[in-house]
């Protein structure tokens, strides 16, 4: 017999976290502060009610500590969904004309890194929505339950590893330290050192330090925010472009493997082979960009044949999402290969968004010895990673994964055509939003940005960002009738 | 504290879910890769896959700097080697699980030592004398000696006749004054009590007294003293062979198997033992092997289920005492509950003496006593433990924990709201599962 849900204790965590995002809001807060803004009126008020909300569920006594499965998958989706609602309150208020949906979506688009952006044009946003909206991605991208499993103890369970498991991105998960909150404190620790030496890189060249914050923020957990309206290009700096390209490089590597590198165990990131098949996958479609922008004879100096093509590799392969000055005039030619890299993503692990390179790599192997045994029905082949085999389970769940991938982007893409939007531009935002890069639909061509979206259109790509950060399985699995019974 | 469990089979899972629990770092190694991601993906652990005895997987596991190294794989020489590599990478301490006596010999001690394996466990060992406690003193479920017997904690089985049944704590403090109710078990769960509970009839009480007063005990409890002398044996295992030869003469045994070759090779063993050949499940083979002169009936073979069930029709003939041995954790609550007298699992003997490792790694005569959910524990108090500060009751100690008695100066007290703990004291701890660090850390 199936025990019920621990409901009581759910809301008891969920009260536990508002009051930590009402902790994350005093940094907006402050800043508006600093720079005599009058939103901090906006931002004390959200703060004020997420923390008195916060109490209250707080004061929820569970009857049972126990988290089971069910706890942790429920525990993470409602905490995004429930973050996101408190995150939206600034927009709604802060900024006119923003209505629910479009603040829903931005504070989801936010939170899972995706970085698409709806806000109007507005001269006078103040600087403390520009870093809630760069906060609000850095902590979407390590995560927000790992960062609250680093920080309380009392989930130093086994309730902690199934939201561990529900929120970490990859087909199976590494731990770097025996305990789960060890292992928590050594990613959000890489992650915050990552954050701060980009921050100081940037501010070494041509930025201020609020734009290289925000920069950090935004190329760290690769969302891709960034505090100018005309985003990286404003700059003009060859500079900013590199170091952000190299940050953006490492932060779609799998944050265990980057830790090995760092405690000095390089030997097993050389032969790691995801890690491998990313950096040349990274070469190949360069040299590829770089050969079509070549022939296309439209180039005014080396930079576009270099730099741009390497910037926008990595910016898209990353789901980071920051186009390369120029980019949306560039060859239909290059538009398709993007689509490949949104598709594929990062290393599992990483902040990255997308199907992971991982699961292509065992559907790869998978398929080879598939076609392998029409022929030979009778040898025996196995998926094997860095030399040892995967379990047939975990190759099962991968072709599940990518199936139900696949599934979503066209469902997604189908609500939004029934929505009043050109097909091509549904079937592209509703990919967009699911690998969480956040390209515009500017790309295919219709109206500016995500700006022209119907209402309705706004919720279902929140829900498909949400289904992609949390990797299918801890939405999805919410839909079907057994998780309930 | 960084342990290293290497063998991921009944006991080393156990154990590492335990552990965990108890907010360790534990690091699993074993070469099945499917056991390993059962305990990956439901505890708060973290998993090597590999031979536990190569360099290459221990130093994976970084083996080399773990404070406690624990071998516990079914093969004695596997856990020896793995306890050597593991102590000549840098290890803090390595206990080997074995299955033959020679290596716990004294005079072999230093030979051990020398190999690099610090602390053995022997499963069959602690079952074996666990069950010869439990016929010498047929009328408890547990008896749990400290110091010489200065102070001794039961655990017994009240029924109807007893006349502490229905009593609540208070009144029994204030009418008796000289025991103290550690824990109660009742309907599988443990509670450790206060003032205002009752004892039930049905209730497995655990009560901790100086040994003056165990006759006072006997009789409040509403039990009689009786004198063990013939136990019938079913299953010729080897802990069989180790409590035939530890009692030595002090019971005359009969062992019963069913597997002509095991019976055939017995005798060498234990020669002092009748063996016969038969299915003791059989009544009619029971009766043969003299069932009805027998005093008590110990059921050790592999199977759980027939062990209960066969302790209970010995039962029906009229046994003083039963043990039988039910190595699923789960069914031991519903033995327990049938009546059996006393239930052993090796299981819970080899975690509990690695508890006792964890809690006190100096003191190789501390002992403790396994239950399914909770510890008994002997510490010994050091100077400047948190402890020490104040009197028991203005500690405010965890309510999973309780504390019993003390030894001081190798004279035994009962623990009161007053007493004051020195250093050198030696306490005796109950407390249910999960609160073991928060012992350790009152301790230190």
């Amino acid at each position: 017999m199936r025990k019920n849900l621990n409901i009581r204790m759910l809301v008891r965590l969920i009260g536990g976290l508002l009051q930590l995002e009402a902790i994350f809001l005093l940094v907006p807060l402050t800043t508006c502060l600093i720079y005599g803004e009058q939103d901090y009126i906006v931002f004390a008020l959200t703060c004020l009610c997420a923390a008195i909300t916060g109490y209250l569920l707080w004061r929820v006594y569970p009857t049972s500590r126990r988290m089971g499965k069910r706890e942790g998958f429920l525990l993470t989706a409602s905490v995004w969904v429930v973050f996101s609602l408190a995150g939206m309150m600034p927009f709604i208020f802060g900024t006119p004309q923003v209505d629910v949906s479009t603040a829903f979506f931005e504070a989801m688009s936010g939170f899972t890194t995706t970085g698409a952006t709806i806000l109007p044009p507005n001269e006078n946003i103040s600087h403390g929505i520009i870093i809630w909206q760069a906060m609000m991605q850095w902590l979407g991208g390590m995560g927000i339950i790992l960062f609250t499993l680093a920080i309380i103890p009392a989930l130093n369970t086994s309730g902690g590893m199934q939201m561990f498991n529900a929120e970490v991105t990859g087909v199976t998960h590494d731990k770097i330290m025996p305990r789960i909150s060890q292992t928590a404190k050594m990613l959000w620790g890489l992650y915050f050192g990552m954050t701060l030496l980009l921050t100081v890189l940037l501010w070494a060249g041509p930025m201020t330090l609020f734009d290289s914050i925000c920069h950090a923020f935004g190329t760290i957990s690769t969302g891709g925010f960034s505090s100018r309206a005309g985003s990286i290009a404003e700059f003009g700096s060859d500079y900013v472009l590199i170091v952000i390209c190299i940050f953006m490089l490492l932060s779609g590597m799998n944050f265990a493997m980057l830790f090995k590198a760092a405690t000095g165990r390089w030997r097993l990131v050389k032969h790691d082979e995801v890690t491998c098949i990313y950096i040349y996958a990274i070469l190949v479609f360069t040299a590829l960009f770089a050969i079509g922008r070549f022939t296309s004879g439209n180039i005014h100096d080396w930079r576009d044949c270099t730099i741009l093509p390497l910037f926008q590799v990595v910016s898209s392969i990353t789901s980071t999402g920051y186009l390369a000055p120029g980019f949306t005039i560039w060859e239909p030619f290059i538009l398709a290969l993007t689509f490949i890299m949104m598709f594929s993503g990062g290393c599992a692990g990483s902040t990255s968004g997308g199907a992971k390179i991982d699961r292509l790599l065992y559907m790869g192997r998978f398929l080879g010895n598939e076609l392998h045994l029409c022929t030979y029905p009778n040898s025996i082949k196995s998926v094997r990673i860095n030399g040892k085999i995967v379990n047939r389970d975990i190759v099962a769940k991968v072709v599940a994964f990518l199936c139900i991938f696949m599934l979503l982007i066209v469902a997604g893409g189908t609500a939004l055509s029934f929505m009043g939007l050109p097909a091509v531009d549904s079937f592209f935002s509703s990919f967009s939003c699911i690998c969480n890069t956040g390209f515009g639909a500017s790309l295919t061509g219709y109206g500016d940005d995500f700006l022209a979206i119907p209402a309705g259109a706004k919720w279902v790509l929140s829900f498909l960002m949400l289904t992609g950060r949390l990797e299918v399985f801890t939405i999805i699995v919410l839909f079907t009738p057994s998780f309930w019974k | 504290m960084r342990i290293v469990i290497a063998g991921a089979g009944e006991v080393g899972s156990h154990l590492a879910k335990l552990l965990s629990f108890e907010e360790q770092d534990i690091i699993v190694i074993d070469e099945d890769r499917e056991r390993l991601d059962v305990l990956d993906s439901s505890y708060n652990l973290m998993t090597v896959c590999g031979n536990p005895t190569s360099f290459l997987t221990l130093k994976e596991a970084r083996a080399g700097q773990s404070d406690l190294f624990i071998a516990v794989t079914p093969f004695e020489a596997t856990n020896l080697v793995a306890c050597s590599i593991a102590k000549s990478l840098g290890a803090h301490t390595t206990v080997g699980r074995i299955s033959h006596y020679g290596f716990m010999a004294p005079e072999n001690k230093s030979a051990m030592l020398n190999m690099g394996v610090d602390r053995l466990i022997y499963p069959e060992y602690l079952a074996a004398r666990e069950i010869s406690t439990a016929l010498e003193h047929s009328w408890v479920r547990n008896w749990f000696e400290l110091h010489e017997g200065q102070i001794i904690l039961v655990g017994v089985r009240i029924r109807d006749n007893a006349p502490l049944a229905g009593m609540q704590l208070k009144e029994f403090a204030s009418t008796t004054g000289c025991f103290h109710v550690s824990a109660i078990r009742r309907n599988h769960e443990t509670i450790i009590p206060r003032g205002n509970d009752y004892m039930l009839a049905g209730d497995v009480l655990y009560i901790t007294a100086t040994r003056d007063r165990i006759d006072d005990l006997i009789k409040l409890c509403g039990k009689v003293k009786r004198k063990i002398r013939r136990v019938l044996v079913m299953g010729g295992s080897k802990i069989a062979i180790r409590l035939v030869n530890m009692c030595g003469d002090r019971f005359k045994f009969t062992i019963i198997d069913n597997n002509r070759d095991v019976c055939v090779r017995l005798p060498e063993k234990c020669p002092d033992a009748d063996i016969v050949h038969g299915d003791a499940r059989d009544p009619e083979v029971l009766a043969e092997a003299g069932i009805g002169r027998c005093d008590a009936f110990i059921a050790l073979s592999p199977s759980s289920e027939s062990n209960i069930l066969t302790t209970l029709s010995a039962k029906e003939a009229g046994i003083k005492k039963s043990v039988a041995e039910v190595e699923d954790i789960q069914f031991i609550p519903q033995a327990e509950a049938l009546g059996i007298g006393t239930v052993i699992n090796k299981k819970l003997l080899a975690t509990s003496s690695i508890f006792q490792l964890m809690l006190d790694a100096d003191a190789s005569t501390s002992k403790c006593l396994a239950l399914t959910d909770a510890e008994v524990a002997e510490l010994e108090v050091k100077p400047g433990a948190k402890i020490t500060r104040a009197a028991v009751k203005d500690l405010h100690l965890d309510r999973n924990m309780t504390l019993a008695a003390l030894i001081r100066d190798g004279h035994g007290m009962l623990v009161t709201g007053t007493t004051q703990f020195k250093a050198g004291d030696k306490v005796l701890i109950f407390c249910l599962a999960g609160a073991l660090h928060k012992v350790e850390h009152l301790f230190s």
